[in-house]
């Protein structure tokens, strides 16, 4: 699921950018998960419902790399060891696969909370239309 | 389907979908104008008729029907498609609204056409065309709603059609008679179809091909030409002329044969012969469906069998269902017998049925010819009357050749129909090759030899 997120705040204000995007930079790395060849979207909880469509929703390619990937790290955690450096994942491949789609999902769900929560005015006398208004 | 002669069929596709529910309140006049006027905003043909009533219909007839798809399942993609995501409203939000505003949303398509529309209060025209605009040219082709969504709606379709020998036969005929382009299944006879070939993508190029102005025309009921050009002038902006591909027919030949398929439950036997094309396209016979009419099978009226050939050559088997009819399209058209029932009762009367073609190209009764050709131009006229079939065919015949469907003409030609004509019809229609599909019992069934055709 997406979390809250103060990236729109900071990236309106370039002061406040250049400083973040370094110290961002800097966080993944030391997270060290793209040392096990994963990227930041596979770290997403996957035991919701939300996700889980999220998943099936993925195309065939991205599926497939996204167990790969897990797999991989699986056994590197098992062994206790690390990707040999080339295979580490580089700021490049560490795009968001999964995120535009969960907020896709959240999105719909959240538009159909609104209109089932909805108040329907009566139509005003001497106008013609008479629709319906989210609240 | 574009079929006129049928009450049965047409009864149950009422049944089936609310919009043909339209019938002439009281307050009206008994005489509107059954005209419809012709014209054209943005490039776009439109036709439109101003009933009385508080009810008004608008549908977008687009000639992609699956005739023209390049790919099978594209057509009823096309259709299933349709008021789902489109790039301004959800599919949600679509429905919520059209809900509240007290409408009926209504897709479906036929051998030539895709057809979605809604039918609506008069008042709420501007909000409808701006939805059938965003339809057409904003809808949103994504995967994950083609999978979660359509195909499953397909998947259960294609099942309803396996279980359904008549609607099989039916569509092998067409198969036969005319192979590709008209012959496609109007319902894609193996899952192949979206395993295969339906994507999102292509399903996306195959809209902007439908949706090109010179592919589709809007046709409405209960509304004013004046106001139906002004609204879609302001709404439809944005349709392409060019696109990548053009939905282009080839012109539709005949071939004749005979197609046996093995079913578990029940049997159907057709019976096709080579019709008349719509009165919009260039080979409209009227004859033939005066002897759609004379041969029937169904009778309209309660507590009789009928007058017509076929329901007296079929008197010992009144279990078995048998109706005549002649459907037309824009180049082509097909005239198909169809029996439905015990494999022994379609055994014993299958050579009855073609003894009975055989007799009226012998000769005609004079009173049955006059009973047929006051039917053929009852169906006719009726069929036209209803709101769905004329707005299907005036669209199809603006979008092949810019005229609209005239029922008053179409009863006219009707009127010049002689036995002599009637007689010849059937003469041609033997002498050439007969399209012949039975479905069920194989061991029972007969073959077109055996019932005396030539295949």
């Amino acid at each position: 699921m997406s979390v809250p997120s103060l990236a729109n705040f900071i990236v309106k204000r370039p002061w406040l950018r250049s400083w973040m995007v370094p110290l961002s930079k800097w966080y993944k790395d030391a997270a060290g998960y793209r040392k096990l060849g994963l990227r930041s979207d596979d770290l997403i909880p996957e035991e919701n419902e939300i996700v889980q469509l999220a998943i099936k929703r993925l195309d065939a390619k991205e599926a497939y790399d996204r167990v790969y990937r897990m797999r991989r790290a699986f056994q590197c955690s098992l062994q206790h060891q690390l990707l040999p450096k080339p295979e580490w994942t580089t700021e490049e491949g560490d795009y968001q696969y999964l995120s535009p789609i969960i907020e896709e999902i959240e999105k719909e769900r959240s538009e159909r909370e609104d209109l089932e929560s909805m108040v329907i005015k009566k139509p005003q006398i001497g106008s013609k239309t008479h629709h319906g208004t989210m609240k | 389907m574009l079929s006129r002669a049928a009450i049965g069929r047409q009864a149950q596709r009422a049944a089936a979908r609310s919009w043909q529910h339209q019938r002439r309140g009281l307050a009206e006049p008994a005489s509107g104008s059954f005209q419809y006027q012709v014209g054209e905003a943005q490039g776009i043909k439109l036709a439109s008729r101003d009933l009385p009533g508080p009810v008004a219909t608008l549908a977008i007839v687009s000639s992609a029907g699956t005739r023209y798809q390049p790919v099978p399942g594209l057509a009823e993609g096309l259709e299933r498609y349709a008021f789902k995501t489109t790039s301004r409203r959800s599919t949600l939000r679509i429905q919520r609204e059209s809900e509240l505003l007290g409408s009926a949303l209504q897709t479906y398509h036929s051998r030539e056409n895709v057809v979605i529309g809604a039918k609506f209060f008069q008042n709420d025209l501007p909000y409808f065309v701006e939805l059938l605009a965003e339809v057409a040219t904003m809808t949103d082709y994504k995967p994950h709603v083609l999978n979660e969504e359509v195909i499953p709606q397909m998947d259960l379709r294609h099942k309803k059609y396996l279980s359904n020998p008549q609607e099989m036969a039916i569509n092998s005929a067409y198969g036969i008679a005319f192979h590709r382009g008209l012959g496609v299944p109007t319902e894609a006879p193996s899952n192949l179809a979206w395993k295969k070939y339906l994507d999102a993508e292509n399903l996306a190029d195959y809209a902007s091909a439908a949706y090109a102005k010179q592919n589709f025309a809007i046709v409405a009921n209960g509304v004013s030409q004046s106001e139906l050009s002004k609204w879609v002038g302001e709404m439809f902006t944005d349709v392409p002329s060019q696109t990548s591909y053009q939905l282009k027919p080839e012109q539709t030949k005949y071939y004749g044969g005979e197609e046996r398929i093995a079913h578990g439950s029940g049997n159907s036997l057709v019976i096709a012969l080579p019709g008349s094309s719509s009165p919009t396209g260039g080979f409209y016979k009227p004859e033939v469906a005066v002897l759609a009419a004379l041969l029937g099978g169904q009778s309209s009226i309660k507590w009789s069998p009928g007058f017509s050939l076929l329901s007296k050559a079929t008197q010992d088997t009144p279990n078995m269902f048998i109706d005549t009819k002649s459907t037309i399209y824009s180049d082509a058209g097909l005239l198909t017998i169809a029996m439905t029932g015990s494999a022994s009762d379609i055994q014993k009367s299958a050579p009855k049925v073609v003894e009975a073609l055989k007799s009226v190209a012998q000769g005609i009764d004079k009173e049955a010819f006059a009973k047929a050709k006051a039917l053929a131009k009852f169906k006719e006229l009726e069929y036209g009357q209803e709101t769905q079939a004329a707005m299907e065919l005036t669209g199809a015949g603006l979008v092949h050749g810019g005229k609209a469907y005239q029922i008053d003409e179409v009863a006219k030609s009707v009127d010049g129909v002689t036995e002599e004509k009637v007689k010849q019809a059937a003469k041609e229609a033997l002498e050439g090759k007969a399209s012949v599909s039975a479905v069920g019992d194989l061991y029972m069934l007969p073959y077109a030899e055996e019932i005396g055709l030539k295949v």
